[in-house]
């Protein structure tokens, strides 16, 4: 049996986010469960995962300059305040663009 | 990369039409009223030889992996974000005035980031265009002047019901190989001493005002441009000697002037929006953003010298141990510092565009702007209050040279022992030239009045997120954090607390 997709989840320090973390990331696991996507999400960074989730409050995007910096380069996708990777989106629509970025991710694992 | 004195020779190739005072200048370089501010552009080049200053006056061309003026380079890091901050405040230091070339360097990264949006929605090629034309201003180590504040005649109306059309710059005509533009810019600093004019859109055009979403890029002397130059507050003391300006060797403020385009062709290449009214905003922002952020950095460099300068004449007076003279200086050196604190921040809290390119934090940046909109006049009415009333008193350089006269005034100036009148005389003139000329409506209305700067702070402010911390703190909100911390509900928390108060004990199990 295949393992489940899993994501390692990184969240910046939070110390003036310009998006409510906690919400988009209720809001995709809620959107992923609906298109019926079951993925592992974790925040232990000890585990291997499939691709690392990086969500920074705001644009300056503490933990993607971390990983730089660290020369760590995982496979990931990074939320910067109203930005994913490297496209504008207003904070609603995050958690949908989100879910189509993982299913189309999850696809090429499978 | 040129030379202060390359740069000012590289001028002389060019032929600008430029008026002044009613006459139509021969050249420029070689026109006493405007040499000050040649002078002060020419420190831009002249630093980036100096070993001492190269780090921050250059960087590496992210097109060519050569060594570049950092004036012609585009932001890839919050380093090179920081360094320009402190580039600025080191060339208001070397100069005490504004060095102009910001402007066109705050354009040139503004189109860059912008142009790549454009051609992500529309498909077009304007990005690469503006690449080549960013290789040729590197190659060449070139001023562009940074042409963004149109006229604007009556402001209730829209750029396209003006009733003069060339209130504004826009498109007359598009034709195969180019576009025809008329209209006029004003208040564009460095204009007759740049080699090059970029222009950018002056605020967000709507659909009826499609042909005035324009930037593009030509030389400066082009045909149909004129320039008219600008009248500064005590302007013609330069041509009087050397003492009464001030400020004779960098002058005041950046030598504004008005650019007419009169049926001016720009080829396509050169055009880097023509009708995308819906990246305006985009532009002018991302513009307003970078060159907002130069003034916690420009204007604290000014600071420094004018804070020296008062600490000096104070010791000149004999009063720089006074307790309300030391106490005045340090008021000056915090707000100085705390507009510097801002600049810094801004560029620290930088982030990465989706064209690769380093922007600051539009917030903070607005917030450091702001700042300056006061605190150069706070800094600036202090130094007045130190230096006293000489510095609109004094007589002329003229009768100070007159044997009639001279002695006498050079004994009435005269100071505490080891200060000569004269040098009490020159820093007086040079406090005046800071405090009381253009330079204060400068640090007012330069890169945009305050009113802009507090659009921008109230749209970014994140005001809502505001609410709903204070809400939780409050208790008007669920606090799962305090939940978390007191192990249960918070209601249930507060239902024990007011329980054991009622028992006559506090303490909580």
């Amino acid at each position: 049996m295949a393992s489940m997709f899993s994501i390692g989840l990184r969240y910046c320090g939070g110390c003036n986010p310009q998006i409510d973390r906690s919400k988009l990331i209720r809001n995709l696991k809620e959107g992923l469960k609906k298109i019926g996507l079951q993925v592992d999400f974790t925040t232990d960074r000890e585990r291997a995962v499939d691709i690392v989730l990086l969500i920074n409050g705001c644009m300056h995007a503490c933990l993607e300059e971390e990983c730089l910096r660290s020369g760590h380069n995982p496979k990931r996708i990074t939320v910067r305040g109203e930005m994913v990777d490297d496209q504008h989106i207003e904070e609603r629509s995050i958690p949908a663009f989100l879910s189509k970025k993982i299913m189309d991710v999850s696809q090429f694992f499978s | 990369m040129m030379t202060g004195k390359e740069y000012i020779e590289s001028l002389r190739a060019l032929r600008p039409e430029v008026f002044f005072l009613g006459q139509k200048i021969k050249s420029v370089v070689d026109e006493p009223m405007f040499q000050p501010h040649v002078h002060t552009a020419a420190m831009t080049y002249e630093l980036a030889h100096d070993p001492e200053y190269e780090d921050i006056m250059s960087a590496t061309s992210h097109l060519t992996g050569e060594k570049i003026n950092r004036f012609t380079h585009i932001h890839h890091s919050i380093d090179d974000l920081v360094k320009k901050q402190r580039m600025m405040r080191l060339l208001g230091q070397k100069t005490g005035t504004c060095f102009q070339r910001c402007v066109g360097f705050d354009g040139l990264n503004a189109v860059y980031v912008t142009t790549y949006d454009i051609d992500q929605k529309y498909k077009t090629n304007y990005h690469e265009r503006f690449r080549k034309y960013l290789l040729e201003v590197q190659k060449n180590d070139w001023m562009p002047s940074g042409a963004m504040t149109d006229a604007r005649g009556d402001r209730s109306l829209r750029p396209s019901q003006q009733k003069y059309p060339g209130a504004y710059l826009h498109i007359k005509e598009k034709l195969g190989d180019g576009i025809i533009v008329s209209g006029t810019k004003a208040h564009i600093t460095g204009a007759i001493n740049s080699h090059e004019i970029l222009t950018m859109p002056t605020r967000t055009m709507g659909e009826q005002d499609t042909d005035y979403a324009l930037s593009f890029a030509i030389p400066a002397d082009t045909k149909g441009v004129t320039y008219v130059f600008s009248r500064q507050t005590n302007d013609t003391r330069r041509l009087d000697g050397t003492l009464d300006a001030g400020n004779p060797k960098y002058g005041i403020v950046g030598g504004e002037a008005l650019i007419i385009f009169n049926d001016v062709f720009v080829p396509w290449e050169r055009v880097f929006m023509a009708g995308e009214y819906d990246f305006t905003t985009e532009l002018v922002e991302t513009f307003a953003g970078y060159h907002r952020s130069n003034y916690g950095g420009c204007k604290v460099g000014l600071a420094d010298v004018v804070i020296g300068g008062s600490n000096w004449i104070a010791e000149a007076h004999g009063i720089g141990r006074a307790s309300h003279i030391i106490d005045k200086l340090t008021e000056m050196i915090a707000m100085a510092e705390t507009c510097w604190s801002c600049s810094l921040a801004c560029s620290y809290e930088g982030y990465k565009t989706p064209s690769g390119a380093y922007h600051i934090s539009p917030l903070l940046a607005n917030v450091t702007k702001l700042n300056i909109t006061k605190m150069v006049y706070e800094w600036m009415r202090v130094a007045q209050d130190i230096a006293g009333g000489k510095i609109i008193t004094l007589p002329t350089e003229k009768d100070l040279d007159n044997p009639e006269t001279g002695k006498i005034i050079e004994e009435c100036f005269s100071g505490k022992e080891g200060f000569l009148p004269r040098d009490i005389i020159k820093m007086l003139r040079l406090i005046e030239n800071m405090s009381v000329g253009a330079g204060l409506p400068e640090a007012m209305h330069g890169a945009g009045s305050p009113a802009a700067q507090k659009i921008m702070i109230a749209r970014r402010s994140g005001i809502d997120r505001k609410m709903e911390l204070a809400k939780t703190v409050a208790g008007i909100n669920k606090d799962s954090d305090f939940e978390r911390i007191v192990g249960k509900d918070e209601n249930d928390h507060w239902d024990e607390v007011k329980k054991k108060i009622r028992e006559k004990t506090v303490q909580i199990s």
